[in-house]
C-alpha cells in the first residue's frame, strides 16, 4: 500500500513539471522513507535526480519498497486543474495497478490513471571530479541563460577565482555575461582551477525555467569539458539535481 | 492457426484469429505504449476536418509509441491514412472484425480501422537513441562558411547572409582582407552557367548600392565544363567547396552523452 497526502498542490505540480522536462514515462522508487527518481532524457544528454523525503508530505504511508511507473505528462494534465490551496492525495493499491489521484478543495474529485511497466535497471550518476562550485540565485542564473539564448543555441560557462562568465557565440552575434563574486546573483564561488565547458542552451533553458518554480538557490558544479551538475535547493532535505552533458569540439 | 514467437522485446503473432484474446494483447500493447505493427485485410473511415473512406484491401497499420498512426498500402512511400502523435486508442472486436479507433482531441478527428483478417501482429518495445545525421544541404554549407570563413579564403569576414538585393538573395555578403566587398554564392552540386550568371547579377546589384569594387565568389564542389571562360570574362572567381567538409565543420561541435561519464574519470 502506498498513500501520500500533500496540502500544497502547487508544490507537487511544479516538481512533476520539472521532471517532465526530461522524461515522459517516469519510474519512481517508493520506499517507507522517501520517493526517489533518477532518469535520463531519451537522447541521454541530460539527467534528473529527484528525491523527496516523507517529511515533505503531510501524510506518508508506504509499507514496502516498490516501483511505480507513470506517464508524467498525463498526470500533469490532472494536476494543472488544481488550485493553490487544494489538497492532493496519491494512492496505489497493490490489487489494482492504477494510481488514484484525489483532489480536495471547494469540491472533491478522484481521478485514476494506469501505471506502466516500471523500468528495472537503475540509472547511475556520472562520476566527475568537479573543479568549480558556484552558488547562484536561481533567478540570476536563469536571467543569464536567457540573455545567452538571444544570440546562440549554446553557451560556454567559465569560472576563475573571481567570477563566473557565460560566453555565447552565434552565427553573427555574441554575448558575454559576467557574474562577479559578491554580486547579488552570485552568492559563492569556489574554484580549484579555472574551468570551462560548453552546453546546449535548449536543455539549460528548459531545465532552469521549470526548476526555478521549485527553488530559490542553485548550485552549479563543473569542470573542463565535463557534464555540469545543477542542484536546485529544496526545502526539508528534498533534492532536485540535473546533469547535462557538454558539447565538445571534435577535430 | 495462431503461432506466437518471442524474440527479445518483440512479440509476434502470425495469422492470429480475430478474437477477444488478440484484442487484449493489442490493448495491453497500447497501454504500455509499445510500437504495434498489424498486417491484414482492412478498411478505414476517417472523420474530422474532412472525411474519407478506404475500401477493404491488404495493408500495413503502424501505431508508434508516441501515439502516431500510419496506414500503408503495398506501394507508395506515403501513408494513405495517418494521425500525428498523441492519439487515444480504443480496440474492440465485433462480428469477427477487429476495430481500432484512434482519436485526436484538437482538432477533433477520428480514424476507425477495421480488420477482418490479420496476417501478422507485432508488439514491440524498441530502443532507439541513435542520432540521425544528414549530409550538408546548401543551408548547412552556408552555416559552415559563416562559422569558418577561411574555407573560402583567408581573412574573409562575413557581414551578412541571405541579404536581399534586387534579383534575389545573396548567400553570404562579406569583406575580404583588403577591405573589398565580396558576394559569395554557394551551390551544393556542380555549378553551371546559370549559377555564374546569377552571381554576376548579384555582384552588379551590390555594386550599384555600395558604389565601389565588389568581388564575386562562386563556391561549389566543382565548376561545369566550359563555364570557366564565362566566369573569368565576368570577373568572378571560383572556389571549390565540398559539402562533406562543410558537414564536418558543423559537426565539430557535438553534444556528448551523459553515459560517456558513468565510468570513473
Amino acid at each position: 500500500m502506498f498513500k501520500v497526502k500533500i496540502t500544497d498542490a502547487k508544490l507537487l505540480r511544479d516538481m512533476f513539471q520539472a521532471i517532465a522536462i526530461l522524461v515522459d514515462e517516469a519510474t519512481f522508487n517508493l520506499t517507507p522513507e522517501l520517493i526517489q527518481l533518477r532518469a535520463m532524457d531519451p537522447s541521454r544528454v541530460a539527467m534528473v535526480d529527484f528525491q523527496w523525503p516523507k517529511t515533505i508530505f503531510d501524510e506518508y504511508q508506504c509499507d514496502q519498497p516498490q516501483k511505480m511507473c507513470i506517464n508524467i505528462s498525463e498526470l500533469l494534465k490532472l494536476l494543472r486543474r488544481t488550485a493553490k490551496e487544494e489538497t492532493i492525495e496519491l494512492s496505489l493499491n497493490p490489487e489494482n495497478p492504477r494510481l488514484q489521484i484525489g483532489i480536495t478543495g471547494k469540491y472533491t474529485r478522484t481521478f485514476h490513471m494506469p501505471t506502466l511497466e516500471p523500468q528495472e535497471e537503475e540509472t547511475p550518476t556520472p562520476k566527475i571530479t568537479f573543479k568549480t562550485t558556484a552558488k547562484t540565485t536561481t533567478d540570476g542564473f536563469r536571467q543569464a541563460i536567457e540573455d545567452a539564448q538571444l544570440v546562440s543555441d549554446h553557451v560556454r560557462i567559465e569560472a576563475d577565482a573571481e567570477k563566473l562568465t557565460l560566453q555565447a557565440t552565434g552565427d553573427l552575434m555574441g554575448a558575454t555575461i559576467e557574474l562577479k563574486k559578491g554580486s547579488d546573483a552570485l552568492l559563492d564561488l569556489q574554484t580549484q582551477e579555472p574551468a570551462k565547458a560548453t552546453f546546449s542552451l535548449s536543455y539549460l533553458v528548459e531545465i532552469i525555467k521549470a526548476a526555478s518554480a521549485t527553488s530559490e538557490i542553485a548550485t552549479l558544479q563543473f569542470a573542463n569539458d565535463m557534464p555540469i551538475r545543477i542542484d536546485f535547493h529544496q526545502p526539508k532535505e528534498g533534492k532536485l539535481t540535473f546533469y547535462l552533458a557538454p558539447r565538445i569540439e571534435v577535430e | 492457426m495462431s503461432f506466437m514467437s518471442i524474440r527479445k522485446s518483440v512479440i509476434t503473432y502470425e495469422n492470429p484469429e480475430v478474437n477477444e484474446e488478440i484484442v487484449m494483447a493489442i490493448k495491453d500493447g497500447l497501454q504500455k505504449r509499445r510500437t504495434l505493427l498489424l498486417i491484414g485485410n482492412c478498411w478505414v473511415d476517417y472523420k474530422g476536418r474532412a472525411s474519407s473512406r478506404l475500401e477493404p484491401g491488404e495493408r500495413l497499420l503502424i501505431i508508434k509509441e508516441d501515439g502516431s498512426v500510419l496506414v500503408h498500402r503495398p506501394s507508395g512511400y506515403e501513408a494513405v491514412n495517418w494521425q500525428p502523435p498523441g492519439c487515444i486508442f480504443q480496440a474492440s472486436v465485433r462480428d469477427n472484425s477487429l476495430k481500432i479507433k484512434a482519436l485526436r482531441r484538437k482538432p477533433r478527428e477520428s480514424l476507425d480501422i477495421f480488420f477482418d483478417h490479420l496476417y501478422l501482429l507485432s508488439i514491440m518495445k524498441l530502443d532507439d537513441a541513435g542520432e540521425f545525421s544528414l549530409h550538408a544541404s546548401e543551408k548547412d554549407m552556408q552555416k559552415a562558411v559563416l562559422l569558418k570563413p577561411s574555407i573560402i579564403e583567408e581573412g574573409l569576414k562575413p557581414i551578412s547572409f541571405e541579404k536581399r538585393v534586387d534579383p534575389g538573395f545573396v548567400d553570404i555578403y562579406a569583406i575580404d582582407k583588403d577591405g573589398k566587398f565580396v558576394v559569395v554564392e554557394i551551390k551544393r552540386k556542380v555549378a553551371g552557367r546559370n549559377a555564374v550568371l546569377q552571381l554576376s547579377k548579384y555582384v552588379k546589384a551590390v555594386q550599384a548600392i555600395v558604389n565601389r569594387e565588389v568581388r564575386g565568389v562562386l563556391a561549389a564542389p566543382a565548376l561545369a565544363k566550359g563555364t570557366h571562360k564565362l566566369l573569368v570574362t565576368l570577373g568572378l572567381t571560383f572556389k571549390s567547396l565540398d559539402p562533406q567538409k562543410c558537414a564536418r565543420i558543423l559537426h565539430k561541435s557535438q553534444t556528448r552523452r551523459l553515459s560517456d561519464f558513468f565510468a570513473t574519470s
